[in-house]
């Protein structure tokens, strides 16, 4: 059984007259421990997937379950409380917040549950040496590198041990040394630890590390490649313009 | 899944850590901000530590210490004649003795060679040897005691010795009466300390009604009772007996000192709130930066899972800190204000209001009310900043916020903004006591409406801006334009601190013609003879009519008016000043500044009949109109008054007065002592010469003092303008914090643009264009700053001129148009002024990290 699965989900911008269908009748089923990838040109509707199966917003219609439940049907309150208990985020930008160190911000999902702090910093303390920033605990975001912050906000994805992980590009901003060593990050999650992750990118070098690929047009699935075989980045290059072209 | 530990301190603790780093992050900001809150505590806590100790001290002085089990006076404190109350006394059941006695504590020159030391008051007790000595003891420690019917004898309590210590027995030493100064010798000392506030000095009480002009009158009675009595039932029944008239132990009436000292305490703490208004207003407007500028931080927070609330708490639990601690700060600086006010003050009560100030004690209503008003000033501030941030939605951490929403938003501020300001309006219109709120409302209205007036505003002043930035103007307007929330912030702190330079212009332009005007109308006399306190007569022993008919008979002397007094009040109680005057001399030397009723007519009627005139803080306060009728309680019992019109003088136009004929006023109050001479001059007569003649006479009544008119009218409108310079002062530290504030936004502006102008340097524009860019756009903030300053500043001193006039304190309105060109300078070079640091960082930065920035 899937551990997230969406059915027809729909998102609707614009006025009634004028209506843009960011996402139109999306139907996505991620399995447990998958590390699916979601492409497609600009404006297909791939972050306003991400955002919808992590309840950062609200279909206009469709349903998106984590597990049994119906995420559509939750308030904001529930919504924050699953967040913070069984989804974990990436972002590109704005990860971290300034103030607080890389150990602090890892354990905010944790505080902000009622995990008292000597445990959520030693859980983030943990968490920090899963991707390799053990020593980096005491410094503040402005003192790591891009590459650093990214793994830490990984560090902080994965410190609720979630069911899912959405990461939207979260190496859109790094350079490709970076960029690789946190796409490494992600794929030892899922295959040491089983870690199911959703990833939205335009960079086939990075969706080439993921199990599945769905490529997303106009709103709606149009293909997809469960990435056998070698030459798997340029495979995906092609698809994707082909997609583009389509 | 997280084990459900439900720890909600943990997430307490970071939301308080967090607010903690973010407040040190921006430290200026956070002391600038807090700043405002210590402000206004400092000033509430001040207040309330310093005038009720006052109070008291005024309290306790007056208040005399006897040794007997009851003590009765009247309500007013006025006189009465003994026969009609001491056998009712006498009468009831358990009264063992009853005595009367004529006492009253009254100034005194303190400079000069008077008998009793550097103090500023006397304390003159006439007793009647006899009824005295059964009431209570007096051991005699010196000399005898006095004898019956005995004049000139005065003994001494031993705590004289502390006062004058020259004085011993067989001494003689003058003494200031209504008769002018009178020999006295010591006769002897007695035991007992007595007060320590003030020397009393004991005499027959014949002596004393000749001090007082008060032939044949007490103000007090004192009563002994039999040892073994219930002493509250028999001051019941003795209460039952006298009526509500008399009251029991009471401290002595000093409702005009008291009064006058709480108007002070009222205006203080309206300061205070004022100040604490705009700390809320700062605050306000901090946290709505933010915010704004926090917008990411919060959207991650809310994505990784935190609610609203939390959220909401954690901006909340910062400005709790903030409050916290400036409350704190400022309960300091409030203390040590009080304290050095005292030390620095002491010697001028002492001098002039002959009052020695206690050491300042922290009370609890003044703790609770400082520290109450700081902390909710600052939590209620925040909060609605603070529940708007929780509302942000998480996908603003990865959105830079769209221009539609935002200009939604300043078109609603608009709309509401300007509802607010047009009933706001529509209240000053009514010129009444809502006339103030309305000018709040105004204000309200105005910061609401901000956002919304940045853009036509800058629309409207950029064809003036092009004029001097022809290439930098655009960039300038666009920036203004395009934030128009965080240009409404700048405008609306700078608007506050002008609103306020302009009322406060307003306010001292309207007091000081007022008191020009009223000096000028009210003092159509030559010379002047005033006694040691003008306005506040409980605590002055005046002249009888020798010292008015020694002044006539001098050649150069025209007219004399005098001004008589006694202390009354009203049927609900309020406390009320009456004045004697003689209706054909008074309108000779002073005259009235009419608000209703006739001058004509008023002064006739007057002196027929049982008639009245108000001023109109009493008219207000009493709810009165011509043609009422007041009933004032006299030492005869109730008497009605029929008012026959509302005027005001320049001594009483801030005190609940009523004007009455002098016979009236001997008639019922008993009073006939001259508290206050005026003196019009023969046509030609030499002024110096007669002052000179006056002066000599004046000399055997050292409780007044001769001056020319012109000369006492010169220092009282300086004096009174030098008290409204204190709106000066008050105005610019509430610009403090404005242009502090000022300069923190235009800062943050320019780091939160860095990227925008590493773009601007990187195509191509030279440092100068970037400061010129910069400071236009300061410029063009300026403007909208102090042409909303402007606006507000007319409204509230409208509003709080109305307010007055409506409890009573007419004052003209004078358009403000010094203030306004005072603020709209002030406003443009403060503007300019701030914009010099973040300019001069702006040129400096480095193109290509500029251009890195985050």
């Amino acid at each position: 059984m899937s551990i997230l699965h969406t059915e027809s989900l729909t998102k609707v911008y614009g006025t009634a007259d004028q209506p843009i269908y960011a996402l139109n009748g999306m139907n996505l089923a991620v399995e447990q421990g998958e590390f699916l990838a979601i492409m497609g040109p600009s404006g297909s509707g791939k972050s306003t997937a991400l955002y919808l199966m992590g309840g950062l917003e609200k279909p206009t219609s469709g349903k998106v379950w984590l597990r049994n439940s119906d995420m559509s049907v939750l308030n904001d309150d529930d919504l924050s409380k699953l967040r913070r208990q069984s989804l974990g985020f990436v972002f590109q930008f704005f990860n971290l917040i300034p103030v607080l160190s890389a150990r602090e911000n890892v354990a905010i999902p944790l505080i902000l549950d009622g995990v008292p702090r000597p445990e959520a910093l030693k859980r983030a303390d943990e968490s920090l040496s899963r991707v390799g920033l053990q020593d980096r605990g005491s410094h503040r975001p402005s003192e790591l590198s891009g590459g650093q912050q990214q793994r830490a906000a990984l560090a902080r994805a994965l410190v609720t041990k979630p069911d899912v992980v959405l990461a939207d590009e979260p190496t859109g901003n790094l350079d490709s040394r970076s960029s690789d060593e946190v796409v490494q990050m992600l794929r030892e999650a899922v295959d040491k630890w089983g870690q199911t992750i959703v990833l939205v990118t335009h960079d086939p070098r990075v969706a080439a590390h993921a199990n599945r690929i769905v490529f997303l047009k106009d709103g709606k699935i149009v293909d997809e490649n469960h990435l056998k075989g070698e030459g798997k980045a340029e495979q995906i290059r092609e698809q994707l313009s082909k997609v583009a072209l389509s | 899944m997280t084990a459900k530990t439900n720890d909600r301190g943990a997430a307490m603790w970071q939301m308080t850590l967090m607010g903690l780093r973010y407040l040190n992050g921006r430290r200026l900001r956070t002391v600038l901000t807090t700043l405002a809150i210590v402000f206004g505590v400092a000033l509430i806590f001040t207040t309330n530590l310093a005038l009720p100790s006052v109070v008291n001290t005024f309290k306790q002085s007056m208040t005399a210490m006897t040794g007997a089990d009851i003590t009765i006076t009247r309500t007013s404190g006025e006189s009465f004649t003994p026969d009609s109350v001491l056998p009712l006394i006498s009468g009831v059941e358990n009264v063992q003795a009853v005595t009367g006695l004529l006492r009253r504590q009254f100034n005194i020159p303190t400079l000069g060679d008077n008998a009793f030391g550097n103090s500023g008051q006397l304390e003159l007790i006439g007793i009647d040897t006899t009824s005295a000595q059964n009431v209570r003891q007096f051991p005699m420690s010196e000399g005898r005691f006095l004898e019956e019917g005995e004049t000139g004898a005065a003994i001494f309590p031993a705590g004289i010795a502390d006062f004058a210590p020259q004085l011993t027995l067989d001494t003689r030493f003058p003494l200031i009466t209504a008769g002018g100064l009178k020999l006295y010798t010591v006769v002897g000392f007695l035991a007992e300390q007595g007060s320590l506030s003030a020397p009393q000095i004991y005499v027959t009480l014949s002596d004393a009604q000749a001090a007082f002009n008060q032939e044949g009158l007490i103000n007090t009675v004192e009563v002994s009772i039999d040892a073994n009595a219930d002493r509250s039932a028999v001051i019941a029944a003795i209460q039952q007996v006298l009526g509500s008239g008399y009251q029991m132990n009471a401290e002595s009436n000093a409702a005009a000192a008291v009064g006058s000292i709480q108007i002070g305490l009222a205006i203080f703490n309206m300061l205070g709130a004022l100040a604490l208004f705009l700390g809320a207003f700062l605050i306000f407007n901090t946290f709505r930066t933010v915010v704004i500028e926090r917008r990411h931080d919060l959207g991650m927070l809310r994505a990784v899972g935190a609610t609203r609330r939390q959220i909401t708490m954690m901006l909340v639990i910062e400005s709790l800190i903030q409050g916290v601690v400036g409350t704190v700060i400022g309960l300091i600086l409030g203390y040590l204000l009080a304290v050095g006010g005292f030390a620095a003050m002491g010697t001028i009560y002492k001098d002039y209001l002959n009052v020695t100030l206690p050491p300042i004690q922290v009370n609890l209503t003044a703790l609770l009310l400082a520290s109450g008003s700081g902390i909710l000033t600052a939590l209620l501030a925040g909060y609605l900043p603070a529940r708007s941030a929780g509302k942000i939605s998480p996908l603003e951490a990865l959105r830079p916020s769209t221009v539609a929403s935002v200009e939604r938003a300043a078109r609603w501020s608009l709309i509401v903004g300007i509802i607010l300001a047009v009933l706001g309006v529509l209240l000053l219109l009514t010129g009444s006591k809502g006339a103030a709120a309305g000018a709040i409302l105004f204000l309200v209205g105005m910061v609401v409406a901000a956002p919304g007036l940045v853009i036509p505003t800058a629309r409207l002043f950029s064809p003036l801006l092009t004029l001097w930035f022809a290439r930098e103007g655009d960039l300038a307007r666009g920036n203004l334009v395009r934030q128009p929330s965080r240009a409404a912030i700048t405008g609306s702190t700078l608007m506050i601190g002008l609103a306020v330079l302009v009322m406060a212009a307003a306010l001292v332009t309207a007091f000081t013609a007022l008191v020009e005007d009223l000096a000028n109308v009210n003092f159509s006399s030559d010379i002047l003879l005033t006694p040691q306190s003008v306005a506040i007569y409980n605590n002055v022993i005046g002249a009888d009519e020798t010292l008015a008919n020694r002044l006539r008979a001098l050649p150069e002397v025209e007219t004399v008016g005098t001004l008589r007094y006694a202390s009354s009040s009203a049927a609900n109680g309020q406390a009320l000043q009456v004045l004697g005057i003689d209706p054909n001399e008074y309108p000779q030397v002073a005259s009235f500044d009419f608000t209703e009723g006739q001058a004509e007519t008023a002064f006739a009627e007057l002196g027929s009949g049982r008639n009245a005139i108000l001023t109109s803080l009493a008219m207000s306060t009493l709810g009165l109109s011509v043609g009422d009728e007041l009933v004032l309680d006299t030492a005869e019992g109730p008497q009605t008054y029929r008012v026959i019109a509302a005027a005001n003088d320049i001594l009483t136009f801030k005190v609940n007065a009523v004007f009455i004929s002098q016979a009236n006023l001997a008639a019922d109050f008993h009073k006939a002592e001259d508290v206050l001479l005026m003196i019009n001059l023969a046509p030609g007569a030499d002024e110096t010469a007669a002052l000179a003649n006056v002066q000599t006479i004046v000399n055997d009544y050292p409780q007044f003092t001769a001056q020319l008119t012109g000369e006492y009218r010169d220092t009282l409108v300086k004096t009174s303008a030098g008290a409204m310079y204190l709106f000066y002062v008050i105005a610019f530290l509430i610009l403090i914090p404005a242009a502090l504030g000022l300069l923190n936004t235009l800062t943050i502006n320019i780091l939160e643009r860095t990227r925008e102008i590493g773009v601007v340097r990187a195509v191509g524009g030279s440092r100068k264009q970037v400061r010129r860019m910069i400071t236009a756009e300061a410029l063009l903030l300026g403007i909208f700053g102090s042409a909303m300053g402007v606006l507000a500043g007319v409204a509230m001193s409208y509003g709080f001129i109305a307010a007055m006039g409506s409890i009573g304190w007419t004052v003209p309105y004078t358009f403000p148009l010094m203030g306004i060109i005072a603020a709209i300078v002030i406003g443009v070079m403060l503007a300019l002024f701030t914009s010099i640091l973040p300019a001069r960082n702006a040129t400096r930065l480095d193109i290509i990290r500029a251009l890195q920035y985050e």
